[in-house]
């Protein structure tokens, strides 16, 4: 499997850490138990199209978000995460 | 280069042994590179030459400060610093992309230390220190690309790593930063920025890796 990197170009899987799901948010201060508890512990567990965290660990060390098919490793997409990058923020 | 405490002499003070340190600089490579011939014998394929006394500089913006930084790096160096893994020469330095927002300052003879340009960059972006934290090793020859091969997984022929080009990459699962300098003659220049810690670890690699070919090993103090 390779993985795109946005700001590196193509890469092996080697110089990349997986982080999980990409969705959950983290819950305001005030949402209460079972939402933190949900957001802390419980994941899909999805067969076919997935959001996922990418590390670059071994390369640019940048975040990633990756649209990843977990039926086929199919990646159909690679963003910069949120706050990868100090110009994809606030700029 | 690491700094290495060596108790010169000991001193006693009112009963107390105290240790006097003087204090000597050496590169982390110092028990690994035995300068002279490795590997096969004839016409050496390879030349693994360590680089040092380098100032090496991180920058890197700060939340929302890219443009900021980016001028700043203009009006100090007098080129664009690297918005991709490219590597942008100077009259007296060389800035190499190292990730999203942030870029390498490699010189030599303290024009371009933490202090000179903690000052210019005071606004937009952190500074981080690495002259000590990483080896600098250049790669050349006729098999310098067919023994890096064996341990990159990146595409290092010339229509893709062009001189000047830069890369983020892991070799032998040690993080480096890698980029083409100029060429020497007909043969392509690999500099490799590496670790402190990982520098013998992944040079003994190069040296098994290299020696079907024959390699030339030696320290320098001159940037490529
Ligand atoms: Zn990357």
């Amino acid at each position: 499997m390779r993985i795109t990197c946005p700001f590196c170009g193509e890469r092996e899987l080697g110089e990349f850490t997986y982080l999980g799901d990409a969705k959950p948010v983290r819950p305001a201060a005030d949402a209460g138990e079972d939402a933190v508890y949900d957001y802390v512990y419980l994941r899909d567990n999805i067969a076919g199209v997935m959001s996922e965290n990418w590390y670059h660990g071994g390369g640019c060390r940048a975040w990633l978000k990756v649209t990843r098919n977990t039926l086929t490793h199919e990646i159909s997409a690679v963003e910069p995460a949120a706050g990868a990058g100090a110009a994809k923020v606030g700029a | 280069m690491s700094n290495s405490a060596i108790p010169s002499s000991t001193i006693r003070m009112e009963g107390v042994s105290v240790a006097e340190f003087s204090w000597e600089v050496r590169s982390p490579l110092d028990r690994a590179l035995v300068a002279g011939r490795h590997g096969a014998h004839g016409d050496a394929g390879v030349s693994l030459t360590e680089i040092r006394n380098f100032d090496l500089v991180q920058v890197m913006a700060r939340r929302g400060k890219t443009s900021e930084m980016a001028k700043v790096a203009k009006a100090r160096f007098g080129v664009t610093a690297p918005v991709t893994p490219q590597t942008a020469p100077t009259a007296d330095a060389t800035l190499i992309w190292s990730g999203p927002d942030q870029f390498f300052v490699l010189s030599k003879g303290g024009k371009h230390t933490m202090v000179a340009l903690g000052q210019a960059f005071a606004s937009c972006a952190s500074l981080s220190d690495q002259s000590h934290a990483r080896v600098l090793i250049s790669i050349s020859g006729a098999k310098a690309r067919t023994m890096l091969a064996k341990l990159s997984s990146i595409d290092l022929h010339p229509a893709v790593l062009g001189v000047g080009a830069a890369a983020a990459t892991s070799m032998d699962h040690t993080s480096v930063t890698l980029w083409r300098g100029g060429d020497r003659g007909e043969q392509a220049v690999f500099n490799l920025l590496v670790f402190a810690t990982f520098a013998e670890s992944l040079w003994h690699t190069m040296l098994d890796s290299a020696a079907e070919y024959g390699v030339t090993i030696g320290h320098s103090g001159e940037l490529t």
